[in-house]
């Protein structure tokens, strides 16, 4: 209805002739029907992604059970990770070894999984990871907004580093594994050993003590650069763009008044940009979560650089696990119906794990930046 | 703000032909074309005036006696700002006297936010302005190239349309300025804090939640924290941008009667929409439009005895 007709109407209504209201034909069978056969045709849709979400989660947990049902909440704080039986000799009161027939008597050990060293390892991993792409991404992101716009390359900018998220995460594996271990073994981390190894109480950084044949022997980390610093460095490169993209757009959010509030106040650049990272503190720690849920699930890279060892050690100069690094290397020769069934605990850690970290991350961004749009 | 005394023009008629038809040049503007005291003539109409900035003619403020003999903190000579190709301000030349409070009034966009933020070179952040003229704070020149800016705005406080209080507490909003000069002492920054929310009439309201967040606070509440903020620095002058807009009568009364409690004791420059609060606040009143300062006076006399038409027709409400 245009204004204009309805200035005539009110005219009219005004001059004392009252219009009588136009006679509208009732909506045909027809487009009723195609109504309703589309409005179902939705449901369906809407119906499939609900289903695809719940199959493959009742399927993992279907699967997941045995070890769920062996292992329980323990299975998270045991660190052992032993796929085959352990046959073990039955010793005396006095120590010494039973023997029957010439043979040792021996009981054996079941299979036992465990998962608290892919939780460390991924849990330092993606640690790590956010040590060092938080800082820079926020750096970035504040670059696109206060400083790109004059200088005319915030569309290139934000176009990179969203080109940057869609990278396979294999080539940040193999450049991992080919250029940046290569270069971690031979001179970061050697660097590291000649000044930080001397320091006393960092000599947890280079040292392992290991249990060789009932003593335990202190034993410099070989520091092959395949461990879990690199993982976490590959895992920083990698969730840079993500986070960077996110914050971007919380501190775009940002009312201008917030900024122009504190520069009026004499703010430096940086105070002002400290009080925009505060006024957008939620949405930036709901990209920093997920960031994390990324470095938690990536698989690919990770398995090419952290050098696969299923055990805790504190050092990051030690290759370590993480969970999806362990399923990537394990779940092919995973035969044994437990071992399988353990994985898959695992992954369903993993899942849940994700899902909070996508959940917060989503509430905190999509949150505050529908409030804080809301007010200006 | 030494205006050749020149004999009383009508600003219409008051620039020579050579004038350049658009984007008067500061250099190409000639003496008399500088705002002289104006004296309504009878024969101008109420339209000669409007008429003549349309045509983009320059023309003549019309300034009150009193204000140029004035101790001026602020003075503003020959002042003009584009935004990119458009331009805001068209030779604006006035002065801010010390310790009182100058009202800016002027249809919406006739430029009194671009002038206020030109004082604290707050437009430095849009892309694309220019400015021309002179400014001084003072006798500091705004604009010259040596200028810290920073340190030009902490000598100016600043209250926004919209109140914007930064998400931490109460305390440390008032503060802020303290804390960004590298202020620790816990007792200056008590001290400060509660004489600038007393001045603010905020110090009862607030004194027992000074550690609350001071986002949990009303509107008006809010605005009035923002002026804390502000004075808590102890600025040579406050800059206020039409800060009751957004608040109800209450809210909006007990800001003005803070401008009255602090007049007098420091220099406040106050855009406002509302003639009333004009009226009700200022020492003195400008009168913008287009860009253009349009006449410049004491209050009771811009109101009540100005010295245009257009004035008058403004301040009764009969256009803008
Ligand atoms: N950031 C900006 N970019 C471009 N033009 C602007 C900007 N701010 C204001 N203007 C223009 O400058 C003129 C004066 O605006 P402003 O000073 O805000 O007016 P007022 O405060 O008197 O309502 C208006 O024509 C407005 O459109
Ligand atoms: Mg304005």
């Amino acid at each position: 209805m245009s204004g204009l007709s309805m200035e005539t109407a009110t005219a009219a209504t005004l001059a004392g002739s009252p219009r009588p209201a136009r006679h509208r034909p009732p909506a045909s069978g027809i487009s009723r029907f195609v109504d309703s056969g589309l409005r179902w045709a939705c449901r369906g849709a809407a119906a499939t992604i609900l289903l695809m979400l719940i199959l493959p989660v009742s399927v993992l947990l279907i699967q997941a059970w045995p070890a769920v049902h062996r292992f329980g909440a323990g299975f998270l704080v045991s660190s052992e990770w032993r796929a085959n039986e352990l046959e073990i000799p039955v010793r005396d009161a006095a120590g010494k070894i039973i023997q029957k027939d010439g043979e040792n008597v021996t009981t054996i050990e079941p299979p036992s999984f465990g998962a608290l060293p892919v939780l460390y390892g991924t849990a330092v991993s993606a640690m790590l990871a956010l040590i060092f792409a938080v800082p820079f991404s926020f750096a970035a992101a504040l670059f696109i907004v206060r400083v790109a716009p004059k200088i005319k390359i915030a569309g290139p900018l934000s176009f990179l580093i969203e080109f940057l998220a869609a990278i396979p995460s294999l080539a940040y594996g193999l450049w991992g594994l080919f250029v940046l271990a290569p270069f971690l073994a031979t001179t970061v981390e050697p660097a590291l050993i000649s000044t930080l190894g001397k320091v006393p109480f960092l000599s947890w950084m280079f040292f392992q003590d290991v249990e060789i044949a009932g003593a335990t022997v202190r034993r410099q980390l070989p520091a092959a650069g395949r461990d879990m610093l690199c993982g976490g460095l590959v895992l920083g490169i990698m969730i840079l763009p993500i986070i960077t993209a996110v914050s971007r757009d919380v501190l775009k959010n940002v009312p201008r008044a917030q900024i122009e509030g504190s520069l009026a106040m004499g703010a430096t650049w940086w105070q002002s940009c400290v009080e925009m990272l505060r006024y957008g503190r939620a949405g930036l720690f709901g990209a920093v979560m997920l960031g994390l849920a990324r470095a938690a699930g990536e698989t690919m890279a990770v398995t090419m650089v952290i050098g696969n060892n299923n055990q805790i050690v504190l050092s990051p100069l030690a290759p370590a696990q993480t969970m999806a690094s362990l399923l990537a290397n394990e779940f092919a020769e995973a035969t044994d119906g437990l071992h399988g069934s353990a994985l898959l605990y695992v992954a369903l850690i993993l899942l849940v794990m994700s899902l909070l970290f996508n959940i917060v991350a989503r509430y905190l961004v999509v949150g505050k930046n529908s409030r804080t749009s809301g007010a200006h | 703000m030494t205006p050749a005394p020149t004999s009383p023009t009508s600003p219409g008629t008051a620039a020579p032909a050579a004038a350049p038809a658009t984007e008067p040049s500061m250099s190409a503007m000639p003496l008399v074309s500088r705002p002289v005291v104006g004296i309504a003539s009878p024969e101008q109409s109420a339209t000669s005036f409007i008429d003549a900035i349309k045509a983009g003619k320059p023309v003549t403020s019309a300034v009150h006696p009193s204000l140029l003999k004035a101790d001026h903190i602020v003075k503003v000579d020959d002042f003009q700002l584009w935004y990119s190709q458009n331009k805001a301000l068209h030779g604006v030349t006035m002065g801010f006297p010390r310790s009182k409070v100058t009202a800016m009034i002027g249809p919406s966009g006739c430029g009194k936010s671009t002038l206020l933020r030109s004082i604290n070179r707050l437009n430095d952040l849009i892309d694309g302005v220019r400015v021309a003229g002179k400014m001084t704070l003072s006798g500091d020149d705004v604009y010259a190239p040596k200028m810290d800016v920073i340190n030009l705005r902490k000598r100016l406080g600043m209250v926004f349309q919209k109140s914007n209080p930064f998400p931490m507490s109460i305390f440390e909003n008032v503060v802020y300025g303290l804390r960004i000069d590298g202020e620790k002492r816990k007792s200056v920054l008590a001290d400060a804090c509660e004489s600038a929310l007393r001045a603010a009439a905020l110090w009862e309201e607030v004194k027992d939640r000074l550690k609350g967040s001071a986002l949990g606070l009303s509107g008006g509440q809010q605005q009035r924290l923002c002026i804390a903020r502000a004075i808590a620095a102890e600025p040579e002058v406050l800059l206020m941008d039409e800060p009751c807009s957004a608040l109800d009568p209450i809210a909006t009364l007990k800001i003005e009667e803070f401008i009255r409690s602090i007049a007098g004791r420091i220099t406040v420059v106050i855009v406002t929409h509302n003639m009333q609060q004009a009226a009700r606040v200022s020492d003195n009143t400008a009168f913008f439009y287009l860009g253009r300062l349009v006449e410049y006076g004491p209050t009771a006399d811009i109101f009540q005895n100005p010295m245009l038409p257009e004035t008058e027709s403004y301040v009764t409400g009969r256009f803008g």
